[in-house]
C-alpha cells in the first residue's frame, strides 16, 4: 500500500520509522496470533513509563509525535496497539500480560477516546485483582460509559460485518476535513483515514464491539488515583458536550488541559501543545520512584 | 436555545522572579496565600470558570518561571494567548524596569496579529508592604506610554484588587478572542451560503473515533 498523506511523507515520520523499531509481542500460546504492536522509546532504565492507548481508528503510530518529543526530553514513552480482543476484561487481562512480559510494574497511561475508556477500566481491573498498576491518567476525548453510543444493539453483530462497512462506521464519525480551515487538522484526518485502511476486519470489529457494548467505569474504585488530567478540545469533535461534562463530574479534582482547537486528534494536529501538557502532567513525578523520566528535578 | 460556542481564554502571567505571579494566580483561583517562596519551574496553569458580562468562559491561566534558567517551554506555550499579564513588585525598582523586556519577549514569542492592540494588563503587586519604591505615578506613566494599558495595584497577600484585576483581564481577553474568532469563522460562513453538505456530527451519540 502506498501512503500519500502529508504526515506519512513528512521527514519527522520518516525519522520515527527509521529510528524507533516496531516490536510484535505475541502473548498467548494458543496460536491465534494475538500480537501487540509496540513502540518503546526513551531510557529503558525508567521503570514507570508513559504508555499510550489509541482510539478505535488508530494504530500505535498515531502517537509518534509524542514518542519523538518526550523521549528526547528523557521520558520513556511506549505506544501499544492491541490485537483483537472482544471484551473489556479480555483486553485488561491482555494488557496486564503485556506489562508483565515487558517487566513493567507501574505505568502512567495516556488514553485517547476508546483508549481512554480502556485506561480507566484497567485502573478498575488492576485494583480489583489487587495489583494496582496505574500511577496517573491522562485522558483525551475520553468517556466513562459506552451507553452514549448508538449501535448498542447491533454491537453483538459487528464480528460478522465486512471490513468496508466497519470502516464506513468509523469514518462517519470523523468531522469532514473540509469543516476545518486548518491544515494541521486536515493532515491529522488524512493520516487517520489512511491508517484505518490498514486495519483488518477483526481489528475493526473487535474495537467497535468493545466501544459499543454496554459498559461503564466505576469511578468509585479510582479514588486512590491522584494524578488525573483531562484533555479536551473546544472546537467540534465527535463527542459532544454532555459527555465532557460527565467526565468532568467523575473527576472533580482533575487538571483540565483544554485546547482551543485541534479537531479529533490533537496529539497529531496540536502535538506541541499536547506534549507541553504531558510534560506538566508528568513533571510532578520527576525524582520520585514513579518518575517516567530519568530527569533530576531542577530544584533549589 | 441557541448554544453559543464555549470559550477558552488563555492568559499568560509574566514578570521577574518572586514578584508574586504564582501568589496572584493562587489567590484568584484558590483564594489561598502562603508566605513561603517556591520558585516556579517551567510553567504551570490553573483553570477557572467565570462570568464575563452574560457569558460563561473558561480562563486558563498560565504561570511562568521568572528565573531564566527555569524557563524551558517553547512557543507552544505562548500560542493563542488572549491576554498577557505583566507583574512587578512595587518594592523592587528592578522588577519594574524589566517590564519592557517581558513585553517584548511576549510579542516576539506569541507574535500576535496586531501587536499594537494586544491586551496587556499591568499589576504592581505587594502594595501591602511599607518599603514601596515604585510610585503609582511612575507605573501609570509607563502604562500610558504603551497605548494606555490598564494598571492595578494589588496585594496577593491581602487579596487587594486581585478580583478586580482578573475581571479586567478576562474581559479584555474575551474581546481579543472574539476578534480572532470573527476572522477565523469567515470561511465557514461562505461555505454555508454555498449550500455544500456539512456532515460534521453535531450529535453526541456516535462512536468515538
Ligand atoms: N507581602 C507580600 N508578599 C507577597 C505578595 N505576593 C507574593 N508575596 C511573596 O513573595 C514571594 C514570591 O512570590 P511568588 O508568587 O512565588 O513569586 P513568583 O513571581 O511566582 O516567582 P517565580 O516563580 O520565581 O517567578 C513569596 O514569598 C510570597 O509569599 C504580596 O502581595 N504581598
Ligand atoms: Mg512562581
Amino acid at each position: 500500500m502506498s501512503f500519500s498523506s502529508q504526515i506519512f511523507r513528512s521527514p519527522e515520520y520518516t525519522s520515527f520509522r527509521c529510528n524507533v523499531p516496531l516490536k510484535q509481542i505475541i502473548l498467548d500460546d494458543t496460536g491465534t496470533n494475538k500480537g501487540w504492536r509496540v513502540y518503546d522509546t526513551g531510557p529503558r532504565s525508567v521503570e514507570t513509563p508513559l504508555v499510550f492507548l489509541h482510539p478505535v481508528s488508530g494504530r500505535a503510530e498515531v502517537f509518534f509525535k509524542q514518542l519523538l518529543t518526550l523521549s528526547s526530553k528523557g521520558y520513556r514513552v511506549i505506544s501499544a496497539e492491541n490485537p483483537p480482543y472482544w471484551s473489556v476484561t479480555e483486553w485488561c487481562e491482555g494488557f496486564m500480560q503485556l506489562l508483565d512480559h515487558m517487566d513493567i510494574k507501574q505505568v502512567h497511561l495516556f488514553g485517547a477516546s476508546l483508549g481512554g475508556f480502556l485506561a480507566q477500566k484497567f485502573v478498575e481491573f488492576s485494583t480489583i485483582v489487587h495489583q494496582p498498576r496505574v500511577v496517573s491518567l491522562f485522558l483525551c476525548n475520553a468517556f466513562t460509559d459506552t451507553s452514549i453510543f448508538k449501535y448498542k444493539d447491533a454491537a453483538v453483530l459487528f464480528w460478522i460485518l465486512p471490513a468496508i462497512v466497519l470502516r464506513k462506521m468509523v469514518l462517519s464519525n470523523f468531522s469532514s476535513r473540509e469543516t476545518f480551515y486548518d491544515t494541521r487538522i486536515m493532515d491529522s484526518i488524512d493520516f487517520m483515514v489512511e491508517l484505518i485502511e490498514s486495519l483488518s476486519q477483526a481489528d475493526l470489529a473487535s474495537r467497535l464491539t468493545i466501544n459499543c457494548l454496554n459498559s461503564r467505569v466505576n469511578t468509585s474504585l479510582m479514588r486512590g488515583l491522584k494524578g488525573v488530567t483531562l484533555m479536551d478540545v473546544f472546537d467540534d469533535y465527535a463527542l459532544g458536550s454532555p459527555i465532557k461534562e460527565k467526565i468532568y463530574q467523575e473527576y472533580p479534582d482533575a487538571k483540565l488541559a483544554q485546547l482551543k482547537s485541534g479537531g479529533n486528534f490533537p496529539y497529531l494536529s496540536r502535538s506541541d501543545e499536547v506534549n507541553l501538557h504531558l510534560q506538566i502532567h508528568l513533571r510532578k513525578y520527576d525524582g520520585t520512584p514513579y518518575s517516567a523520566s530519568d530527569n533530576i528535578p531542577n530544584t533549589e | 436555545m441557541a448554544t453559543r460556542k464555549k470559550v477558552l481564554l488563555k492568559v499568560i502571567i509574566l514578570g521577574d522572579s518572586s514578584v508574586g505571579k504564582t501568589s496572584l494566580m493562587n489567590q484568584y483561583v484558590n483564594k489561598k496565600f502562603t508566605n513561603q517562596y517556591k520558585a516556579t519551574i517551567g510553567a504551570d496553569f490553573l483553570t477557572k470558570e467565570v462570568m464575563v458580562d452574560d457569558r460563561i468562559v473558561t480562563m486558563q491561566i498560565w504561570d511562568t518561571a521568572g528565573q531564566e534558567r527555569f524557563q524551558s517551554l517553547g512557543v507552544a506555550f505562548y500560542r493563542g494567548a488572549d491576554c498577557c499579564v505583566l507583574v512587578f513588585d512595587v518594592t523592587s525598582p528592578g522588577s519594574f524596569k524589566s517590564l519592557d523586556g517581558w513585553r517584548d519577549e511576549f510579542l516576539i514569542q506569541a507574535s500576535p496579529s496586531d501587536p499594537d492592540h494586544f491586551p496587556f494588563v499591568v499589576l504592581g503587586n505587594k502594595v501591602d508592604l511599607d518599603n514601596r519604591s515604585v510610585s503609582t505615578k511612575r507605573a501609570q506613566q509607563w502604562c500610558q506610554s504603551k497605548n494606555g494599558l490598564p494598571y492595578f495595584e494589588t496585594s496577593a497577600k491581602e487579596a487587594v484588587n486581585v478580583e478586580q484585576a482578573f475581571k479586567t483581564i478576562a474581559r479584555n481577553a474575551l474581546a481579543q478572542e472574539s476578534d480572532v474568532e470573527l476572522y477565523n469563522e469567515f470561511p465557514d460562513q461562505i461555505k454555508l451560503d454555498g449550500g455544500s453538505t456539512d456532515n460534521r456530527s453535531s450529535g453526541s451519540d456516535n462512536c468515538a473515533c
